[in-house]
């Protein structure tokens, strides 16, 4: 079912945390709100569940005008990021609890309960308590409960947060797999890029209570729309230098990288750069100089902080091969199509 | 690196800890052991709580028939009975004069008069002393009475011997010695009194009235105005709170005054169903059931401010995630109250109901204060009746030996009660110790 948030605004008191958003997440799409700590993700999510109350616009789930409906009324399922279970329930009633309040009768309940025990995996744990499960079986459990009355959207505040690495992973697959199963629409909150760009069908990336870009995660990594978006994906992350155009070249001290066809019309006087790290290295000729400032290892990749002569610090990684030390003294190449220029202001040129 | 070090003995801590133990043994031991010392006496206002005397009186020889001392002896000690004992010469010599006593010696002397017209007519037959007023004889008799009879004696030894004097069967002065004794004695009788009275009876189903009443109106109460103010405004709810502790802060005499104010035949309820055309009437002692009810209140609201606190901060205790989840799980208000919020009441609900049923069955103030056990000690409690015993009694005789036995039930059982509730409250610590994520 379609989603769509409207001039959405939302204020605490005198400090307005949401200011006129829309968003629109398509039937069976999985978005991801993603942005730093502290810029409205949860807040967001919460006045979508009803939690919170709208100071303006309007919500739409599909055709129903759902802004002034409380909770209860909305049809949407929550994971927590705590999972909020009920510890004085077993995990079978736990999951049971939304279907048990709409007084479903006792035979329906337990059947669901088994079908969605058997969707996220723990039919073998629904007569344990809560705290009998580990991290990762109270995430499915609390999925299974969000997921239970089959609701019209499905809403994860920062549901990997609270697991270890391995775990992380692993449930980072699960949750994929379990909202394709179901074709539900759903809205995943975190602060984490890879979370976003590797779960979700396309990203809205917040700062400070607005969407920045609202893209696929593929586009917003190759085609951002400032440097805000552009600082925020990629890991290890895009570095910046200020530079100026000039005979077909930017300069920035004694370097010079090449400006693409496509790009030229578009640039004059001062710019700033992004370049990723796979896309600056020997691999792309020389015009850069500077020092190795800092090397690591991360198995099948060298990661090089490189300090310019002109100052400054661009950062490479590399494949694993032909391993440089600190204060090694370089000359590589940027990639020209791979150049992100911004104005000085951050904006995408 | 760890050091494993014994546990020393710790003179500081000993030093800290000092005051405390002090005011446990004061405050708390001495009162438990000096109950039970009490418990097992017969001390009243007319034993003292020091020694005492020896002295038989009428009375008590009333109390003696059947218990096997013999008629002689009772014969004995209601006649009284003349002897001429060089101190009962002396008086006379004091009040009449020495020739007289000395020829009455020589006549009679160690003589035993069991007849007063015996002495009379021995001491008017003297010769040359011969005491002629009718008065004067009888006076002088009485200076030789040597009754054992309400006659004071410190020393169980003099009084054993005014028996032995009396000529009064070695057998029973035993007996004699025991029922004379003015002071206060070990004894079991006590315990005996409290299990055959049916005042006891009553004592304690009245008891059982007030803490099952009491306790189910603080627990409800206070529930109902935790969970109630948990759903207003943080600034609403705070006074609302505030206004339910009142009665806990207010003074207790202040507090039943204001009872007093509501229930008298004069008071607001009488004057506002006066309105309606009722007749005046005492709604705090009117029946037993009026009194039963404005206890349970007075009391009832007390207590419930201290659940309501306590009630508040474990609901405030439960993560708002968990309520949202509720409530995006579709649950109303009510479905919200009794699956989750009720259900992690459940401790604090068992505590709050163990603590107060401790304090409610030792409590007796405000009982006291409003009602006095009345009417006719339809709500005489326990523990006012050891108070009523002990401490302040209608006839004057106040019995500390019976009400230290009544206390002494009171403080069997909570000692009782509070060991079970420890074992009971330490398991639960243990079977909630977190668990570790595997
Ligand atoms: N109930 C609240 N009352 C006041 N301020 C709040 C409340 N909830 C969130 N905020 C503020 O709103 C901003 C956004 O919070 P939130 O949506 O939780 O951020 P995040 O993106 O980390 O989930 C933060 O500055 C936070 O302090
Ligand atoms: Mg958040």
């Amino acid at each position: 079912m379609q989603l769509k948030l409207n001039n959405f605004t939302k204020t605490f008191g005198e400090v307005t945390v949401i200011d006129g958003m829309d968003l629109t997440v398509n039937d069976g799409e999985m978005m991801a709100l993603l942005g730093p700590s502290g810029c409205g993700k949860s807040t967001t999510l919460f006045t979508i569940c009803g939690i919170h109350r709208m100071n303006g616009g309007d919500l739409h789930f599909g055709d129903r005008d759902v802004t002034h409906l409380p909770s209860q009324q909305r049809n949407v399922g929550v994971v927590f990021q705590n999972y909020a279970l009920y510890p004085h329930m077993d995990i079978r009633d736990n999951i049971a609890f939304p279907l048990k309040v709409q007084k479903q009768d006792s035979a329906t309940i337990k059947r669901k309960v088994n079908e969605i025990a058997e969707l996220v995996h723990i039919p073998e744990l629904l007569d344990r308590k809560p705290a009998q499960l580990s991290g990762g079986q109270q995430q499915r459990v609390a999925l299974a409960r969000a997921l239970v009355r089959q609701p019209d959207v499905l809403l994860l505040d920062e549901p990997l947060a609270n697991l270890d690495a391995k775990l992380r992973l692993e449930m980072r697959s699960e949750i994929r797999r379990i909202q394709l199963e179901t074709g539900i629409t759903a809205i995943l909150v975190t602060h984490d890029q890879v979370e976003a760009m590797s779960m979700c069908d396309r990203i809205a990336l917040m700062r400070d209570g607005k969407i920045e870009q609202l893209s696929e995660p593929s586009e917003m990594y190759n085609n951002p729309a400032n440097t805000f978006v552009a600082g925020f994906l990629g890991n290890p992350p895009i570095s910046f230098v200020n530079a100026q155009v000039a005979g077909g070249s930017f300069t920035f001290g004694d370097n010079t990288v090449a400006i693409a066809e496509a790009l030229k019309p578009r640039v004059g006087g001062e710019v700033q750069l992004g370049i990723r790290p796979e896309h600056f290295g020997p691999q792309f000729g020389t015009g850069v100089t500077g020092k190795i400032s800092f090397v690591e290892t991360q198995g099948r990749e060298d990661l090089y902080n490189v300090t310019l002569n002109s100052g400054g610090m661009i950062r490479s990684i590399q494949p694993a091969g032909e391993r440089l030390k600190m204060g090694d003294a370089v000359s590589w190449g940027v990639s020209p199509e791979a150049v992100l220029a911004f104005d000085t202001s951050g904006d995408r040129l | 690196m760890p050091r494993t070090s014994k546990p020393r003995f710790n003179w500081l801590g000993l030093g800290f800890m000092a005051p405390a133990l002090i005011v446990v043994a004061l405050f708390f031991l001495a009162p438990v052991i000096m109950t039970g010392l009490f418990a097992f006496t017969n001390m009243s206002t007319s034993t003292g709580i020091t020694g005492g005397e020896y002295l038989l009186t009428q009375s008590n020889l009333r109390a003696l028939e059947n218990s096997g001392v013999s008629d002689e002896t009772f014969e004995t000690l209601s006649t009284t009975s003349y002897r001429v004992d060089e101190a009962g010469l002396a008086r006379l010599a004091e009040q009449h004069n020495q020739a007289t006593a000395d020829e009455f010696r020589t006549l009679h002397g160690d003589t035993v008069f069991t007849a007063r017209r015996d002495m009379e007519r021995a001491l008017k037959d003297l010769n040359q002393n011969r005491i002629r007023s009718t008065r004067d004889r009888k006076a002088a008799a009485e200076l030789f009475t040597s009754s054992v009879l309400d006659e004071r004696f410190v020393e169980e030894t003099d009084f054993r011997a005014a028996l032995a004097n009396a000529g009064i069967n070695d057998a029973d002065h035993e007996i004699l010695v025991t029922e004379a004794f003015t002071g206060w004695v070990w004894t079991t009788e006590n315990v005996e009194l409290l299990t055959s009275l049916s005042s006891s009876a009553r004592y304690a189903m009245n008891t059982a009235i007030y803490v099952i009443f009491t306790l189910a109106f603080n627990v409800g109460f206070g529930l109902l105005l935790a969970i109630s103010t948990f759903y207003l405004s943080p600034r609403v709810a705070s006074s609302f709170r505030t206004i339910w502790f009142l009665p806990r802060v207010l003074p207790p005499v202040l507090y039943v005054l204001m009872w007093y104010w509501l229930t008298w035949d004069t008071g607001i309820i009488s004057t506002f169903a006066g309105y309606f055309g009722f007749a005046p009437r005492n709604w705090m002692l009117d029946t037993a059931t009026n009194a039963w009810v404005v206890i349970i209140l007075i009391n009832g609201f007390v207590g419930a401010s201290l659940g309501m606190i306590l009630f508040s901060s474990a609901i405030k205790a439960i993560p708002s995630s968990m309520l949202y989840a509720s409530e995006v799980d579709g649950a109303n208000r009510w479905q919200q109250v009794r699956y989750i919020i009720l259900p992690q009441l459940r401790w604090p609900i068992l505590f709050t109901s163990s603590y107060q049923t401790l304090s409610l069955l030792t409590s007796f103030e405000y009982i006291l204060l409003a009602t006095d056990g009345g009417p006719g000690g339809t709500t005489e409690v326990w523990a006012l009746a050891a108070y009523h015993t002990a401490l302040n009694n209608y006839g004057g005789n106040l019995q500390y030996g019976l009400g230290a036995a009544y206390a002494l039930v009171l403080v069997i059982i909570g000692i009782i009660t509070s060991l079970l509730y420890l074992r009971f409250f330490n398991f639960r610590e243990l079977v909630s110790k977190p668990r570790i994520e595997n």
